[in-house]
């Protein structure tokens, strides 16, 4: 994505694999360039009770695709009537983006979720709709250099929930804390097949 | 096509300041552009006195021409002085030597790893004009961005407030750097093929050398 | 070079906006009200390039009101918002985009708080407790950020607009001699002079 878009409003998010689980995370900041509007800026949305989706870019586009993508899930959940599947959402989200494939929607999409075996998936994409599917970690947003660099460094496989936490949240705290377009606060989901784990984190408040 | 006097030939190096040592680690490739490896050990760090060393890198041809010059004005300092140059003296000299190309710079990121007058280990880090500041740990070149987070997170456990401050034992900094390494090895194209980790105490520097991905 | 900023206490919102109408180096009016009253609680500030702002303004105005006829109920500062920035955010990608930017501040008469939208000329949509929009931005935050407290009382949140205001006039290099303000509460919106 072009960085001057990509660092506009700022803002990062990250997901994790587990064992049995999947952790996603983002930043609370919301920008402009290098002045501070707001704190408590959402990126991370409930598809359903075990689906997560993260977006960074710019906050327009993100609340644009964020309620399209609501729309399209109550649609499929009516028409269907069963809860999408996390491949299916992702690759919902994808042709979503490719539609504007002339025009895009400046975001960085993330999905973390259990599918109905309660199997982990995670994968982002870019702006344009190109999944990739990990089983790692996946990163976006302003600080994502930063983020490869905690991930692949503090990341360890099979990890449990509160293992994952800890692992998503140092990650995340590293990594924002050098990049001035994300920070503020933080807000990590860790999803399990008996619950969801959400918690708020400090950060530098500058 | 117009002549440019710059490439970057990508790399990245880091260095830790510990009690009484300082670790200076740096990959061997050198890059090209257009996804070019020119080749797989070409040192980017090099040992100027006892107890310090340098590493830079952005333009390895600048980088070398740099410590060339650099040596030479400890040679000199050492005739007229009759004594080795201390490294915190060593970081005013090179921010001099850097700033005296201010309108056509060295394009190098500079570091400086090595023991104070007390003996205590110290980092320098340089921007290619030659703004310094001294740190206890700072990565520079391709990986940075991928590595500075990593150390401020294990060095001094910047994001666990309430475990108690202790020395950073050596072995442990070799592993971070080391995991540091791996790590950029994963992501940035630039950085790989070998590792070399400058160890700078009392007793004067050692190298040791490590295998970095080669792809 | 235009200022809008706002901020919400207890039980109120109050917003700011700059009544100075500027054609090239020319200041064509000192009284020029950049506002427009949704429905009895909501205000809206607008900003941005002249023509746009007074169309666009007027089109939300009017299609919050025709919402409220078609359907009875009166719409909240939230929901006013949100349908506002869709209008943003749909324009943006047009042939023809709205340059404004705006600033939603009202009272909720269904949760009883008052609320404070900040939008951009993208669509960008946050709720804070206080906002500013223009080059003012820079000064009014700042003042903001030092003074502000949630809960802060109506007799207060004058004394701190006042403090904005003549840091404005102290520090920004336009001369911004007027300034509207409008208080929105349970009771609707009045316009004070401070």
């Amino acid at each position: 994505m072009s960085s001057e878009i990509d660092e506009y409003n700022g803002g990062s998010v990250l997901a994790m694999l587990g064992k049995n689980c999947v952790a996603i995370a983002s930043d609370k900041r919301f920008g402009m360039k290098l002045m501070t509007l707001g704190t408590e800026f959402p990126k991370i949305f409930q598809a359903t009770d075990k689906i997560y989706i993260a977006m960074a870019g710019l906050a327009t586009d993100i609340q644009t695709l964020s309620e399209l993508i609501r729309y399209k899930i109550n649609m499929y959940k009516l028409r269907e009537e069963r809860e999408i599947e996390p491949t299916t959402l992702a690759y919902m989200v994808a042709s979503t983006l490719y539609e504007r494939r002339f025009s895009p929607y400046y975001v960085s999409p993330l999905i973390a979720g259990l599918d109905k075996n309660n199997k982990p998936y995670i994968c982002n994409m870019d702006l344009i709709g190109c999944v990739t599917t990990t089983n790692d970690f996946v990163v976006g947003g302003a600080a994502d250099d930063c983020l490869l660099g905690t991930c692949e460094a503090l990341y360890e496989p099979d990890l449990e929930p509160e293992d994952l936490f800890e692992t998503i949240s140092q990650s995340l705290i590293s990594a924002v804390d050098r990049n001035a377009a994300s920070g503020w606060g933080a807000v990590v989901h860790v999803l399990t097949p008996e619950r969801v784990i959400t918690r708020t984190l400090k950060t530098r408040q500058d | 096509m117009s002549f440019y006097p710059y490439t970057d030939n990508g790399g990245s190096a880091l260095a830790i300041a510990g009690e009484d040592y300082c670790l200076l680690a740096s990959d061997t490739r050198q890059s090209g552009e257009d996804y070019k490896i020119h080749a797989g050990y070409v040192p980017k760090a090099f040992k100027l006195t006892d107890s310090c060393v340098y590493a830079g890198v952005g333009f390895s041809a600048d980088g070398v021409a740099l410590v060339k010059r650099v040596r030479q004005s400890i040679e000199w300092y050492r005739h007229a002085h009759e004594k080795t140059m201390s490294t915190p003296a060593l970081a005013q000299m090179i921010a001099t030597v850097l700033y005296s190309k201010r309108f056509f710079p060295y394009y190098v990121g500079t570091i400086l790893g090595g023991l104070d007058e007390n003996g205590r280990g110290v980092v320098y880090s340089f921007d290619p004009v030659g703004s310094f500041e001294a740190e206890l740990h700072k990565a520079v070149g391709s990986g940075a961005e991928l590595i500075q987070p990593f150390l401020d997170n294990q060095v001094n456990l910047k994001f666990l407030p309430e475990v108690e401050r202790t020395p950073l034992p050596l072995d442990v900094a070799l592993q971070i750097a080391k995991d540091a390494f791996t790590s950029a090895a994963e992501r940035d194209t630039k950085t790989g093929d070998y590792l070399e980790i400058f160890i700078i105490d009392r007793e004067g520097v050692n190298v040791e050398r490590f295998d970095l991905k080669r792809d | 070079m235009e200022c809008l900023f706002g901020l919400v206490g207890k039980d109120f919102a109050i917003t700011v906006s700059d009544a100075t109408s500027i054609q090239s180096i020319v200041v064509m009016k000192h009284t020029e009200d950049k506002s427009r009253n949704l429905n009895k609680h909501i205000i809206m500030l607008y900003a941005g390039e002249p023509g746009d702002t007074v169309n666009f303004a007027e089109y939300i105005q009017r299609n919050v009101r025709f919402y409220e006829i078609k359907n009875g109920i009166e719409l909240s500062p939230q929901a006013a918002a949100k349908f506002t920035r869709r209008q943003v955010a749909e324009s943006l990608r047009s042939r023809q985009p709205y340059s404004v930017n705006l600033l939603i501040a009202g009272y909720d008469v269904k949760t009883e708080a008052s609320q404070l939208y900040w939008i951009d000329y993208l669509g960008s949509l946050i709720e804070i407790p206080f906002a500013a929009h223009g080059y003012g931005a820079y000064y009014v935050t700042s003042v903001l950020d030092r003074y502000y407290y949630p809960q802060i009382s109506l007799d207060e949140a004058k004394v701190l607009i006042k403090k904005c205001i003549d840091e404005l006039k102290t520090r920004f290099f336009i001369n911004l001699s007027n300034f509207k303000i409008k208080v929105s509460n349970k009771d609707g919106i009045q316009e004070i002079v401070l």
